[in-house]
């Protein structure tokens, strides 16, 4: 077991890789009364096209690893939430672009529950039956999200940047795609993805580190996974430009709603670089749209945005976007002033004191979300999964100049890079 | 149970509760402001807390108030207006980073009181040349704010079944208002209004962290302006006790998902005896994963991706909701009907009860984790004048029994069935 310090932060991370190459990470918290552990595999929605060292190139159904999530809960024993009710834990599970991860917290019987949490996504139960069945009730949670303007708002955005790459498929597929999903189509993405070394578990809270560890150790020796070859997920390539200039969407909502973004041309190898990347690209929108700033000022006292309004930037394999927006009477002005102050900006730069402040303010929302265990968890999975480690982002922060952030301003402000997504009522329709 | 209690004191008639603790990396802190729900109030009270967030006197461009949150490290800074029982209440919140983590030559946590106090009590708000400005520009916000609830389907069907079935209380105003009354705001008419919310309101101010009572109680003395002269405190109402028919209410828009929602009412509230049994109750039928109307309307009969039900205890009103195919609303209801009919028969098995007891109690142990939720536990005894400790809750809920569960379960009775359905057949 290697224990890893973090004294600036008053942290202490333990890590252990199994044998079978399940890494495993515990996060002891004193006096937290709570347990949240998460057991993730490096597999979500853009996963949909892959071979495992020499075998056979498989392509998959739009909405599998999100199929996959709902369906692990049921064993063959019936429904696992009950078991850990049983053990007063509560469970739950989500699946992103990249990754799929099962969940639990509770206060009591914690060994029991990690070894539930483990044990029951280790054991995938697929029959005929039970897949069908899924269809009607993911078909409902598919309706829900398209009632739903700000999901079909977000997602309309990557929908109009990316043509080729499975980022926009919308994470629980269609209703025609998951009617072609068989039992045996979730056996061959479970089999390939689930295997330990795709696959990390993270606990954090009242526990034992050493104790955590034993645990896991024991159950993982109990079961045989051969080894498998390294997983090879195919994409096939995206062409720089965006795809669709805008797109625009019907459904009654009380102003249009409107999302733009910039897919990055830059396409960097996940890890050290692409973090530091990513948390400049952030701190620079901050300084550029932030709450504090003249142009967000403006903008609200022209009415052309209101609290909503907000921006963020996402990256993965093969992708990098930012989504910038929110609830506007006036999309086309909106992003005319924006643009316009974007322009500016580029000409002078930004001033050292309002980036001091956007740092400052980075450095302070980062250690505040180091009160939550449900943060760090997902953090930490979200940014090991991309070969970075949470607990060394402060030095990054830290060691961000001015120069870098205007040159991001300078180089990610593309304008042939932008793609609009909007979603505004059948009478407000004039595009 | 460690959860430790907060100490209590009083300033400017404001009652301060503070948890000394070195747990968490931040001070957090909660003020509650609370009036009667009132019809004629609703709007301006709802207005007042976006109109303060704009300026103080030391920093009354929005711009420098933003600023400085930014230079306090990032402090978290919001609001929000809620509705607790028959109170409309604003609670103002921050969040501070503890200075041992950074470099900070004052006390952030004095700095962040400094602040706080002038939202409230030196507002840029009362001074001329700000004051129109402001409050156009919040009085066009609120109204977006309450304009954009019908965006979001499955919060608008809940506010409209709560809208229909409170008809005749005040329960059914919006904690944010009412639209057709901001027009006729003025800066002079919220001014004046604020002035007088200031005296009259009821304060709880929470800090969790590494302080003490006596350093909080001396900040807000040094922060905050107030002149109070007499003392107030919450007052419940009884639930209103209505007998009469399910009333059914079908509203038609352009949606693709049916949204069916229910409102029960229970003569429980939180001060009651029988409250933890009523959390049972609620948890037993809709609460969960593992729980009726999950099981039964989701996964046996996959009608839907979602179907629960929440408890509002300081109202004693409990609402169902579930999104489902249009054509299945009759078939849905039918099923959620016999899950109500076999609470009320005491139907519930020794496995429901345990995973239930359990949850609950998982919840409860769990609030001692997160500041804000601790604050917002204490607060309830505030609110209900019931002290119950979380320890107290926790052993309440290990004695219910399955009898006490159907006794609690004549109380809740079906009021209103909401439908919001697409416009088909019109």
């Amino acid at each position: 077991m290697q224990t890893i310090q973090h004294p600036e932060l008053q942290e202490t991370v333990y890590y252990e890789k199994m044998p079978n190459g399940l890494d495993v990470y515990v996060l002891p918290k004193e006096g937290f009364q709570k347990t949240y552990a998460t057991f993730s595999t490096r597999y979500g929605s853009i996963d949909n096209h892959f071979k495992v060292a020499k075998g056979e190139d498989t392509q998959v159904p739009d909405g599998v690893a999100h199929f996959l999530e709902h369906k692990m809960f049921e064993e063959p024993t019936g429904d696992i939430f009950a078991t850990f009710a049983n053990q007063g834990a509560s469970a739950n599970a989500f699946t992103s672009f990249d990754r799929t991860v099962y969940l639990f917290t509770a206060t009591e019987q914690i060994d029991a529950n990690i070894e539930t949490l483990v044990n029951f996504v280790q054991n995938p139960y697929f029959t005929d039956e039970n897949v069908e069945k899924e269809k009607g009730i993911i078909g409902q949670e598919i309706k829900m999200y398209q009632d739903n303007p700000d999901w079909r708002v977000y997602f309309g955005v990557i929908e109009a940047m990316f043509g080729i790459h499975p980022v926009h498929i919308d994470i629980a597929g269609t209703i025609e795609s998951i009617g072609t999903i068989t039992k045996e189509t979730l056996y061959t993405c479970y089999n390939t993805f689930y295997h330990p070394s795709n696959m990390l578990l993270f606990v954090v809270g009242g526990v034992n580190a050493e104790d955590v560890i034993e645990l896991v150790r024991a159950n993982q020796a109990k079961k045989d996974y051969g080894q498998q070859g390294e997983i090879d997920r195919i994409f096939a390539e995206e062409p720089t430009a965006v795809h669709l200039k805008r797109k625009v969407t019907h459904l009654p909502v009380s102003l249009p709603k409107c999302l733009f973004g910039f897919k990055e041309k830059n396409i960097l190898e996940l890890g050290a670089e692409q973090l530091r990347r990513d948390l400049v690209i952030k701190l620079m929108l901050d300084i550029m749209l932030g709450s504090s700033t003249p142009l967000y000022q403006q903008l609200y006292d022209e009415k052309l945005i209101s609290d909503g309004f907000g921006f963020e930037f996402n990256s993965g394999k093969n992708y990098a976007f930012s989504i910038i927006g929110g609830d506007t009477p006036d999309p086309d002005l909106l992003i005319q002033r924006i643009r316009d102050a974007v322009e500016a900006m580029k000409t002078t730069g930004f001033n050292q004191a309002h980036f001091e402040r956007a740092r400052k303010k980075k450095i302070g929302g980062y250690l505040r979300m180091l009160n939550s265990p449900e943060a760090i968890a997902n953090e930490f999975t979200n940014y090991k999964f991309r070969d970075c480690d949470l607990f060394e982002i402060l030095p990054v922060y830290e060691s961000i100049t001015l120069e870098e952030v205007n040159e991001s301003l300078r180089n990610h402000f593309d304008w042939e890079q932008l793609a609009i997504s909007i979603v505004e009522s059948p009478s407000q329709s004039n595009s | 149970m460690t959860m430790t209690s907060f100490e209590q004191g009083q300033v400017h008639q404001m009652r301060i509760h503070v948890m000394p603790t070195k747990r968490f990396k931040t001070f957090a802190i909660a003020l509650y402001i609370g009036v009667p729900l009132e019809e004629s109030t609703v709007t301006e009270v709802a207005l007042t807390p976006f109109a303060l967030r704009r300026g103080t006197e030391t920093y009354p461009e929005t711009i420098q108030f933003r600023e400085r949150l930014d230079d306090l490290y990032g402090a978290g800074f919001g609001f929000d207006v809620l509705k607790r029982g028959d109170y409309q209440i604003v609670q103002f919140r921050m969040d501070i980073i503890n200075d041992a983590f950074v470099a900070s030559e004052q006390s952030l946590l004095q700095q962040s009181f400094a602040f706080l106090g002038e939202v409230l009590t030196k507002p840029a708000l009362k001074q001329n040349k700000y004051r129109d400005k402001y409050v156009d520009a919040e009085k066009e916000t609120l109204r977006k704010r309450l304009d954009s609830i019908v965006n979001d389907k499955i919060r608008y069907a809940a506010e409209r079944c709560i809208e229909e079935m409170c008809k005749n209380e005040p329960y059914r105003l919006h904690p944010l208002g009412k639209r057709e009354d901001i027009e006729g705001i003025t800066s002079e008419s919220l001014v004046k209004h604020y002035e007088k919310w200031l005296q009259s309101a009821n304060m709880d101010l929470y800090v969790v962290g590494d302080t003490s009572l006596e350093e909080v109680q001396k900040l807000v003395e040094q922060s905050f302006q107030l002149q109070r002269s007499k003392e107030v405190n919450y007052e419940l109402k009884a639930p209103t006790r209505q007998s009469r028919d399910v009333q059914t209410i079908v509203e038609k828009l352009d949606v693709g998902q049916g949204k069916l929602n229910m409102g029960l009412r229970t003569s429980i509230t939180y001060g009651d005896d029988q409250y933890a049994a009523a959390l049972m109750y609620n948890g037993i039928l809709g609460g969960y994963p593992h729980s009726k109307l999950f099981v039964n309307v989701r996964e046996k009969a996959s009608l839907a991706y979602y179907a629960s039900s929440r408890f509002d205890g300081h109202k004693g009103i409990c609402t169902i909701q579930s999104g489902i195919e249009i054509e299945n609303y009759e078939k849905a209801v039918e099923i959620i009907r016999q899950q109500l009919d076999s609470m009320k028969t005491g139907t519930i098995s020794d496995l429901e009860l345990t995973q239930t007891k359990a949850m609950i109690s998982n919840h409860v142990r769990e609030l001692g984790d997160s500041a804000f939720e601790m604050i917002g536990y204490d607060f309830n005894r505030q609110l209900s004048g019931k002290n119950r400790p979380a320890s107290q809750l926790l052993e309440q809920i290990e004695n219910v029994t399955i009898a006490d569960i159907q006794a609690a379960a004549q109380t809740f009775e079906l009021d209103t069935i909401y439908y919001l359905r697409d416009r088909k057949g019109e």
